[in-house]
């Protein structure tokens, strides 16, 4: 049989991605995606809602991570903990997680155990409020609360994202509060926020359900109809409480520094960029990747090998909706390393991008493709990759297609982007000096 | 179609048989391991060299040597410069690394199959022919200094830091950090690392593992081609025991003034990778902590909320590696969560195992094994721990079998051979105000701030 990936004979390290897709929507408005991988007896099932942290109102901040807590505290017909046990007895994996625009769930299981998990998620999507009560609601604040403490509060440098989304994002932007929310919020959670969340967000027509690998595409999708056609349609999900609106560029250096208990120097440099769903978000990807991806890319060759300014570097593109998206870059330094000089390297290297050559383009190429073939051998990320791009953009097949987007990205578009975005007039520069006593 | 009863979990399908794919044993005219196995599913291959050049076989004078020897093999070779070789690899996409633990070095090569040809090659010249330049070499030793100096920031790795120390017998390798001191990483030379390479990176009990969408007759004319010239044994690694005299149960504090949580961690010296309770102890860790549904976490995050996790494991190495709880909880939850952790264990030795944990725990672990046979590289993981723990050839093919066959006596006999609730050393790294009365009054052991 034909792989879901073949390479092209004629050209080495050329990859043609063909995973098999198939699309169904019930009635009740639920996608459905199939892609179906016999090659191993594995399945992924991977539900993801179109809800994050973007949704969430004033005085709500953390509530849709919370919520995604409160969805494996049992439901109608499934015990507290009996999600895991009976997926972990099952001989499978499991969890979710929420971010900006959407929250996710998933299990991988060996595939004859399939309909376990469409029983599971389908009776937390049609019946998880019958099973609500105040103590699971207080033991999952509780723990909230110190997952909080343990990768926030005691972490240092724990607070970077809350901090740089407040300097990227205006006050009153979907994305100006962290995912994770404040103390104060997620103590006043109530079971009536519960049912009001669950109502508005938790719908068959706000939702997708993918399933990749070892299944039977027919049966699959009668299970599905079994598990799933009975769960009413829900009102349409309301527009977003706040405006993503915002400028393209932020307009200026916003600069803050943080003077705390931290080992080591570290500046974070942030920059305004097109959103995912924008064509431009192609260019950001690739000039991060110029940037961040691998030893040889700038970053690494020039501040950790060359200059020996950074003892580590980091970049990445967000892959965010709503208005504007972020690119980031950081840099951890030395001890006794002046802040000052670290940016300045950091800038160094971010304005040079307008001299990127086509040689490291298509490196960064080469390495994404490997990264993304690499990704693809795993039924869970392919459910994931494919759920996500059913959500936010109706298109399935983007996946076959990534590699042609990211390769159509010209070394021109880069050196354009380094200067339209890169630039001075566009930065969030976070700055993490270490205490005099540290 | 009769109408859907929700209340019944749904029963299981018909069980797919599927096996670990087959593993060719080409032993290689100088003397090295090879072992190959085809996964055509996707055009990917992942290679793994492993030798015998581990933190084990050090003195504490030179700790840290073998990690950042590996860690400066991407400081370039005699032909090419640590840029150019890093340029030449991801060129053709191709990701290298480097992982040296405490009983050998790992290079490892992930890249698409149509690239083998071109990246292995640049592979062995990165172990084969390393030039060790001074100003990488530097480089390498600074970064190991700001990483030992943020684990001291890291609450967690400071924990984990401080246990290791008290849970092994002085003066052995197992009580120190993988990564060297501040002291010993200054002997870490160019001269040491290129003498270092001479003598250990050296064929004799290692081997090379290829997994992925290939032909085996090519893979063994590239390792022929490669390596035939590299050959040799190692020095070989003076035995040691990690296990101190018996202790006393204790609690150690670290201060860390305003912590807002307290990382803990309980543990002691646990068992070594040829026990023959292997299969059993890890079973009956599974229950006590190695689950998201296990006795620690269902009590500790479930019931009373005191953190967001708590996990149990054996570190299972040549030696006794560590047995250890760990968790970070609330600081006013401190000695409750001490407390509690204590009694599991305490309880699940006492009490032993019941059956039905016994059957969830094999079914898990036998299901999720199949999980993890997807990808060329998760296969090459497990072919090279045959290497490195010279397990049975067909040991992977037999996994199954072995969990399935775990008895509830025989996990409760483990558990009580192996988990010594009476001498575990507990470390706890918070805010000593508001911890150390608590602890005082849990009267568990002694209390002392370090």
């Amino acid at each position: 049989m034909v792989g879901a990936i073949q390479l092209d004979p004629k050209e080495p390290g050329v990859s043609r991605l063909t995973i098999p897709i198939e699309r169904h929507r019930l009635d009740n408005g639920l996608k459905v995606v199939l892609s179906q991988d016999r090659t191993v007896p594995v399945v992924a099932v991977n539900l993801w809602y179109g809800v994050g942290s973007r949704n969430e109102t004033e005085g709500k901040t953390g509530f849709a991570h919370l919520f995604e807590h409160m969805m494996f505290q049992g439901s109608q017909h499934v015990s507290k903990n009996g999600h895991f046990e009976m997926v972990e007895r099952a001989g499978g994996s499991l969890n979710g997680s929420t971010w900006f625009d959407r929250t996710n769930y998933y299990e991988t299981l060996p595939s004859h155990e399939l309909e376990l998990a469409l029983w599971l998620e389908s009776d937390r999507l049609g019946f998880m409020l019958p099973a609500m009560d105040q103590d699971k609601l207080d033991n999952q604040k509780d723990v909230v609360k110190n997952e909080k403490r343990q990768r926030y509060d005691n972490q240092p440098y724990g607070d970077w994202d809350e901090r740089l989304q407040a300097l990227v994002y205006p006050k009153g932007h979907p994305y100006h509060h962290p995912v994770i929310g404040s103390m104060e919020d997620i103590d006043a959670a109530t079971l009536e926020d519960v049912a009001s969340f669950f109502e508005t967000f938790y719908l068959p027509n706000n939702a997708v359900i993918t399933l990749a690998g070892d299944f039977d595409s027919g049966e699959a999708l009668g299970l599905i109809n079994q598990y799933f056609a009975d769960i009413p349609r829900g009102a349409d999900v309301p527009p977003l409480a706040k405006d993503p609106t915002v400028a393209p560029l932020i307009g200026e250096t916003v600069r803050q520094i943080v003077v705390s208990d931290v080992p080591l120097p570290r500046v974070i440099m942030a920059f305004r960029i097109p959103p995912f769903s924008s064509d431009d978000f192609a260019v950001a990807e690739v000039a991060q990747a110029l940037l961040g991806q691998g030893r040889a890319a700038r970053l690494y060759r020039r501040l950790v090998r060359e200059r020996r300014v950074a003892k580590s570097v980091v970049s990445y593109a967000f892959p965010l909706l709503s208005g504007a998206s972020m690119l980031l870059v950081w840099a951890t330094g030395y001890p006794g390393m002046e802040h000052q000089a670290l940016e300045a390297a950091i800038a160094e290297e971010v304005e040079d991008l307008r001299n990127a050559e086509t040689a490291e383009v298509e490196r960064a190429i080469a390495l994404t493709e490997t990264d993304l073939v690499r990704a693809l051998e795993r039924v869970s990320e392919r459910a994931d990759l494919l759920s996500a791009f059913e959500l936010h953009f109706d298109d399935p097949d983007r996946v076959n297609r990534e590699l042609d987007r990211l390769r159509a990205v010209s070394v021109d578009q880069i050196r354009a982007f380094a200067d339209s975005h890169l630039g001075p007039d566009n930065r969030a520069v976070l700055i993490y000096d270490p205490k005099e006593s540290s | 179609m009769s109408p859907l009863d929700r209340t019944l979990q749904p029963a299981s399908g018909a069980i797919r048989h599927f096996d670990f794919p087959e593993v060719e044993r080409r032993p290689l005219s100088q003397g090295l391991d090879l072992r190959v196995a085809r996964l055509s599913r996707l055009p990917m291959v992942s290679v793994n060299l492993f030798f015998r050049a581990g933190e084990a076989g050090l003195s504490d004078e030179w700790a840290g040597l073998a990690v950042l020897t590996g860690d400066a093999l991407e400081g370039g070779t005699k032909r090419r410069s640590g840029s150019a070789l890093a340029e030449a690899l991801e060129s053709i996409g191709a990701r290298t690394g480097v992982t040296t633990g405490w009983e050998g070095t790992s290079v490892a090569l992930s890249c698409l199959a149509d690239r083998l040809e071109e990246a292995m090659p640049l592979l062995i010249e990165t172990m084969r022919e390393p030039d060790f330049p001074e100003d990488e070499v530097d480089r390498v030793r600074e970064q190991q200094l700001a990483a030992l100096r943020q684990r001291k920031m890291d609450p967690g790795a400071l924990a984990s830091d401080e246990a290791t120390r008290r849970y092994f017998a002085a003066g052995q390798p197992y009580a120190r950090g993988q990564g060297g001191t501040e002291e010993s990483v200054g002997a870490a030379t160019t001269d040491a690392m290129r003498g270092y390479v001479e003598s250990n990176y050296r064929p004799e009990g290692g081997g090379l593992v290829v997994v992925g969408d290939l032909d085996p007759d090519e893979v063994e004319v590239l390792a022929e081609r490669y390596l035939s010239e590299w050959r040799g044994a190692p020095p070989a690694v003076v035995d040691f025991d990690p296990r101190p005299p018996k202790q006393e149960r204790a609690i150690f504090v670290v201060d860390r003034p305003g912590s807002v949580q307290s990382e803990i961690r309980v543990g002691h010296v646990g068992a070594s990778r040829s026990t023959p309770d292997y299969f059993a102890l890890s079973i009956g860790n599974m229950l006590l902590g190695g689950t998201f549904t296990s006795r620690l976490n269902l009590n500790l995050r479930e019931k009373n909320g005191f953190t967001y996790g708590v996990r149990s494991s054996f570190g299972f190495r040549s030696r006794p590696g560590p047995f250890q709880v760990s968790t970070a909880v609330g600081s006013e939850v401190t000695a409750d969560a001490v407390r509690e952790t204590l009694f599991e264990m305490q309880h699940l030795v006492e009490g032993g195992a019941t059956e039905d944990e016994v059957a969830a725990a094999r079914d898990y672990s036998a299901g999720i094994f199949g999980l993890q046979l997807e990808t060329a590289g998760q296969i090459g993981s497990r072919l090279s721990q045959i290497l490195m723990h010279g397990l049975d050839d067909d040991y992977y093919h037999r996994y199954r079998d072995n969990v399935r066959g775990v008895t509830t006596e025989q996990v409760s006999a483990a558990v009580r051979a192996h988990m010594r609730p009476d001498e575990v050393q507990i470390v706890v790294v918070g805010d000593a105000e508001a911890v150390v009365g608590p602890l005082q009054e849990l009267g568990v052991g002694s209390v002392t701030v370090v």
